[in-house]
């Protein structure tokens, strides 16, 4: 009986991923250590002088800084909003899927068009304005995405709307599979509306929840196209998260070098991030 | 106590359809605007388009420099073949993987799971470097395979899980039959798979068609995400036309989503869930 399997089942995604995925990351790490810009043939191995010039760059700690501001608003935005969203959702049984259909469109829709949707809804010549001066609001017309505190909350504001669908199904899921009898129970016992919420519902979605979090803060960590859409980093570079900093730093000043550093400390922290989420999930056996 | 929680209830629905009907606001604009010129939409931006007109379409349809049908090549052919090629390969290495015990078969499906764990900016100037020495174009054809190598871990994972909940009872007796492995694999694991595959195409294909940077950065290669980005430019205030962008990058998704929207939504999330 013929058993064993052809090696050639594997041989193409392996030669695929190999040359297209491994061998250009161990070459991010090998440019990492040096100076190269791109263009001529020769550069020098500097060592660690990548590393060290990355934390006292003004430039890329000013993106860590965004991104994380970016990342702590929209995780917690998105997760609050979803689990209150989903529980909601859960009770309104009769419109539970066509509205679940609803607040998830986003999310399949690009990031671009989206991003673009919003643009003229918050430039200065767009609608928001004209509505308010319409109403009669002058006052609080505003070029929100003019100045750096008004666009990073616009970009919070879109990313919220764009994957608060996401996470609102991801909790939807786990709210669907707590029993019906642990509820009863808890009305039994004497317990409120918020005493099943916080007694019942709120334990049982713990792996849920946190595959939801660690979901967010991944997706976060690597926010670039809504910002190359709306600000495209500006004011000045003052909106710029890490992945726009690495790709303006390669392809607009080619400082390949550079560039791949920060990618590599960027890979890290993700992977770190990562291993904590199997760690996590094996834990909870989701 | 019943019609208090019908009451209840019904309160509760009024709630969460007041929530998504201002969450939906955003899109409403989009579509309404599409058919009013620039000069009304500043004027009266939230009213129905009366009377209705098809000039932004027509002019966006009609630009010399924008091309959109070549864009929607460039994005199904992206899509289709991307997302084609990634899952018949995936499939046949997570059979292969899935049916061995050995640990070097082990040892390999870890590789492949490393790249879940990479954020895939890192790869993009090795990559554009690599291609420029080996003097390969960064044509289409170049672009699809390194979408495929971009998801070939997301596939692989998917395929594994699902191929090792698979009973070999079916295999087995193929075997006895006399089946070749090549005609075991595409006349008797494929159909089998098809639930996992079905979920895969989506999430793949959808992240193949949304993608931005990749084909921004691999080629400039005019996908209709970069494409309408390019036609729009960073600064535009041509709202009329910007919505007609917009309906063009989004109509086939949206309308695909509509047909499908317990497929889309099951597919993006399990992989989620299964992480």
């Amino acid at each position: 009986m013929q058993r064993k399997k052809s090696p050639l089942f594997v041989a193409p995604a392996l030669i695929i991923y190999t040359f297209l995925m491994i061998i250009p990351i161990i070459g991010a790490f090998a440019l990492s250590f040096t100076n190269w810009n791109g263009i001529s043939r020769d550069y020098q191995f500097s060592g660690i002088k990548n590393y060290t010039a990355m934390f006292s760059d003004e430039r890329f700690l000013n993106a860590v800084f965004v991104t994380l501001r970016i990342m702590l608003t929209v995780c917690v935005s998105v997760n609050v909003i979803g689990l209150f969203t989903a529980v909601l959702l859960n009770k309104a049984r009769r419109f539970t899927n066509a509205l679940r259909s609803v607040f998830f469109l986003p999310y399949v829709i690009s990031t671009v068009a989206i991003s673009f949707i919003w643009l003229s809804i918050l430039s200065y010549t767009g609608i928001l304005n004209s509505v308010l001066t319409s109403v009669g609001l002058e006052a609080i017309v505003n070029d929100y995405i003019g100045n750096t505190k008004g666009a990073l909350r616009s970009i919070c504001l879109i990313e919220i709307w764009r994957i608060m669908g996401f996470h609102m199904v991801l909790y939807l899921a786990s709210i669907q599979t707590v029993p019906e009898e642990l509820y009863e129970a808890c009305i039994v016992d004497g317990g409120s509306g918020w005493d099943s919420f916080r007694y019942v519902t709120l334990p049982m979605i713990v792996p849920g929840a946190t595959v939801s979090v660690i979901m967010s803060v991944m997706t976060e960590m690597k926010q670039y196209d809504i910002v190359k859409v709306i600000t495209n980093g500006g004011p000045g570079y003052s909106t710029e998260t890490i992945s726009y900093n690495i790709v303006t730093q390669a392809f607009g000043n080619n400082m390949l070098g550079y560039s791949s550093a920060l990618a590599v400390f960027l890979f890290v922290f993700i992977a770190v991030i990562s291993i904590l989420q199997l760690k996590l999930s094996a834990r909870w056996e989701v | 106590m019943k019609t208090k929680k019908n009451k209840g209830e019904t309160i509760l629905s009024v709630i969460v359809i007041l929530l998504a009907v201002i969450f939906f606001i955003p899109l409403y604009l989009a579509v309404i605007n599409i058919f009013k010129t620039t000069d009304v939409i500043r004027s009266k931006p939230v009213s129905l388009p009366i009377p209705p007109t098809l000039d932004n379409i027509i002019s966006v349809l009609t630009d010399p420099n924008v091309q959109i049908w070549k864009m929607y090549f460039n994005s199904l052919c992206i899509t289709i073949f991307g997302a084609g090629i990634c899952i018949l390969v995936s499939a046949m290495a997570a059979y292969y993987l899935a049916r061995r015990t050995d640990r070097g078969a082990k040892a390999m499906y870890v590789y492949f799971l490393f790249g879940l764990m990479v954020p895939y900016v890192i790869v993009y100037v090795p990559l554009v470097t690599m291609f420029s020495r080996l003097h390969i174009p960064l044509s289409l054809p170049t672009l699809i395979f390194v979408f495929v190598s971009g998801s070939i871990s997301f596939s692989v994972f998917m395929f594994y899980a699902f191929i090792h909940t698979l009973p070999r009872d079916l295999e087995e007796a193929a075997i006895i039959d006399g089946a070749g492995q090549w005609t075991l694999f595409l006349r008797i694991v494929m159909p089998l798979i098809k639930p996992c595959t079905t979920t895969v195409a989506i999430f793949i294909g959808l992240s193949m068609w949304n993608d931005f940077l990749t084909p921004l950065l691999i080629g400039q290669i005019k996908t209709i995400t970069v494409g309408i980005y390019t036609a729009i430019g960073p600064y535009a205030s041509d709202w009329g036309s910007v919505f007609a962008y917009v309906m063009f990058a989004t109509l086939p998704i949206a309308v695909t989503y509509v047909f499908a929207q317990k497929q889309f939504i099951s597919g993006l999330t399990a992989g989620a869930l299964k992480g």
